[in-house]
């Protein structure tokens, strides 16, 4: 059942995003693109990480798509003209994307150990908030500070870039 | 831990400064509070004590480079006030952005965890994508940005797809765990290949050369002050990071991998100088210049045990002549459209303190002796010899050669007299410049006289 369901996810997964790539039209792509992250935050579930799975569906396909289309219909990218690119230059970079497939697979392919989680005897819900915000706050706590001064000094330059000069005229 | 926790304060409280319209005390304020932060970090320099479950683990190496990142962030916060001048509504935020570049380069010395490491790589970037698109009425300080950022990230993301295969092969982020499993028995095959995309993310952040594209363009484009942040703190954080994670993480690696640092190595060196041979602009030259230093560091990645010491040598020799000449590049071309190296033409008859600062500064890094420059380049070049390198210490010795002669060009420039274009005025160097320039030009010579004084610090 979990089996099917997995290959289910991963042909809509593989195929939206292959359609995010292919699409001439820049909506289209960041449709095609929120349909691949819907299906992977269904890959977290499969996982057994619930909460994962929930914050993947806020942040990605909520928060950043929305940021997505309305920079795309800010700017006016809708109608796609954008130069083509030459083909040499198409055709290297499938060359060296296929080739980096192809090692990432050889690799995950010789890969032979298998986890072993003890998920049912550890009497411990991983997946659960609780146990998150716990291991954040003890044992990640200095990450998670350094994540708030990343936070505050990406909100400084934004500020930065889009507070007005007073030299500047019309701004 | 404590360096880091007043730094973070210092910054907060420069913002507090403009809240309560004290913008005028922000520099005082920092660059007094920086100074307190250098003499307690270099007070404690022996001190090793890991924090929070081994986050954050202070070691000689790392409180050595920290020391090192604070006195350049104290000469560029100096250089701010009047750089800054035209935009000084703005100050707080551009001094607050540059203390918590620190923090970020601090973390990148001094991680324990690699939640850690990409941490502090990440808001060293993020800064530097913010403070090279801040003059935003320029459209070449916008294609600066706009290029870093988007290379940059790239190679964030490859750096965090490198940290994700290293903990598959150890289910852990800690160094120390790391290394005690990778010292025991057989990995899986994908942790070498983590540890390479580590390496690689690396090698672009320090402009290493098939990853060295993005170089001249962003330095060209970005506002001056930025400029000498990237070629000075941000490069010598790069190249100590990747010193530090190469020392940890390059265990069962594959035979190919040091012949594959020492072509890199000396790719770099060479594409970097014979680019810089044709360039007409001074900030593109001292890109390239940048790129063929970033390759003589690369040498020391040869002997990851033995050479702490000459690389933090080499660095700071490097970045306190990058402070002296980006100081008089500054001072010179203020309020030019272009930096051309025929702007500096006459500059030792309009004013000869900057000139002899430039030359002094441009002489140590090309190594001529008594200046730092050439120690450094000595130390690791006796050391890359001591462990069988020739091939490595030849090409370095011959783009030693090359790097003189484009030196050497723009100082006859500045001292040679072509009266057409020579403007006779004498020029006007804001205070602060005199004595950032004057005192760079000094540590360079003192460290050049007396190397002991750094490289005992490693004993």
């Amino acid at each position: 059942m979990i089996e099917i369901l997995f290959y289910i996810l991963s042909t809509i997964t593989l195929g939206s995003a292959a359609l995010t790539v292919l699409s001439k039209n820049p909506i289209h792509s960041a449709l095609w693109l929120v349909v691949s992250f819907f299906s992977l935050a269904g890959h977290y579930i499969l996982l057994n990480s619930q909460f994962l799975g929930m914050v993947h569906i806020m942040v990605y396909s909520g928060a950043i798509m929305i940021l997505m289309l309305f920079t795309i219909m800010l700017m006016n990218l809708n109608i796609s003209h954008e130069v083509s690119k030459p083909f040499i230059t198409k055709l290297v970079a499938t060359v060296a994307f296929c080739l980096i497939g192809i090692l990432m697979l050889s690799i995950v392919m010789r890969g032979a150990q298998t986890y072993d989680l003890q998920y049912a005897t550890s009497g411990q819900d991983f997946q659960s908030a609780h146990v998150l915000g716990k291991i954040l706050l003890n044992e990640y706590v200095m990450p998670f500070e350094m994540v708030a001064v990343l936070l505050l000094l990406a909100m400084i330059g934004a500020v930065l870039i889009s507070k007005k000069d007073k030299t500047e005229k019309g701004a | 831990m404590n360096t880091l926790i007043a730094i973070g304060v210092l910054a907060v409280l420069v913002l507090i400064a403009e809240i309560i319209n004290l913008r005028k005390l922000v520099i005082p304020m920092t660059i007094i509070g920086l100074v307190g932060i250098l003499g307690y970090t270099v007070c404690n320099i022996d001190v090793e004590v890991s924090y929070y479950n081994n986050m954050f683990i202070t070691k000689k190496f790392s409180n050595a480079f920290s020391s090192l990142f604070i006195a350049l962030t104290i000469f560029l916060v100096a250089l701010s006030k009047d750089f800054y001048q035209k935009e000084f509504s703005k100050i707080s935020d551009y001094i607050s952005l540059k203390l918590f570049l620190l923090m970020g380069a601090i973390c990148m010395v001094s991680f324990g965890n690699m939640a850690m490491f990409f941490l502090g790589l990440e808001i060293l970037s993020i800064t530097l994508y913010i403070l090279c698109g801040s003059d935003r009425a320029n459209i070449k300080s916008n294609e600066a940005a706009m290029k870093y950022f988007l290379l940059g990230s790239f190679a964030s993301g490859i750096v965090l797809f490198g940290i994700a295969l290293v903990y598959g092969a150890t289910a852990s982020f800690d160094i120390s765990e790391i290394i005690t499993i990778t010292s025991q028995g057989t990995l899986p095959i994908w942790y070498s290949l983590g540890v390479v995309m580590i390496i690689i993310g690396m090698l672009f952040k320090i402009a290493a050369v098939p990853f060295h594209f993005w170089a001249p363009d962003v330095y060209q484009g970005a506002p001056t002050l930025t400029t000498a942040m990237m070629s000075t703190l941000v490069k010598v954080t790069a190249v100590a990071t990747l010193f530090k994670l190469s020392f940890h993480l390059l265990r069962q690696m594959p035979e190919g991998y040091i012949t594959a640092i020492v072509v890199i190595a000396i790719l770099t060196m060479t594409v970097g100088n014979i680019m810089a041979l044709r360039q007409e602009n001074m900030k593109r030259l001292l890109a390239y210049s940048g790129i063929s230093h970033a390759g003589f560091m690369m040498m020391a990645l040869t002997a990851l045990n033995t050479s702490a010491a000459n690389l933090f040598y080499y660095a700071t020799a490097y970045a306190i002549a990058g402070i002296a000449a980006f100081t008089v590049l500054m001072a010179v071309t203020k309020g030019k459209e272009n930096q051309l190296i025929q702007s500096f033409s006459g500059l030792g008859k309009r004013n000869p303190l900057m000139a002899i600062v430039l030359s002094i500064a441009l002489l140590s890094m090309g190594g001529i002796p008594i200046f730092a420059g050439f120690f450094g380049k000595f130390f690791l070049f006796s050391e890359a010899i001591s462990k069988g390198f020739i091939t490595l210490v030849i090409f370095g010795v011959i783009n030693s050669f090359i790097s003189i002669y484009y030196y050497l060009k723009v100082i006859i420039v500045m001292f040679t007299n072509n009266d057409e274009t020579a403007e006779e005025t004498a020029l006007s160097i804001p205070l602060s410049y005199k004595i950032v320039g004057v005192l760079a030009v000094a540590i360079n010579i003192i460290i050049g006289l007396c190397p002991s004084i750094l490289l005992n610090i490693f004993q």
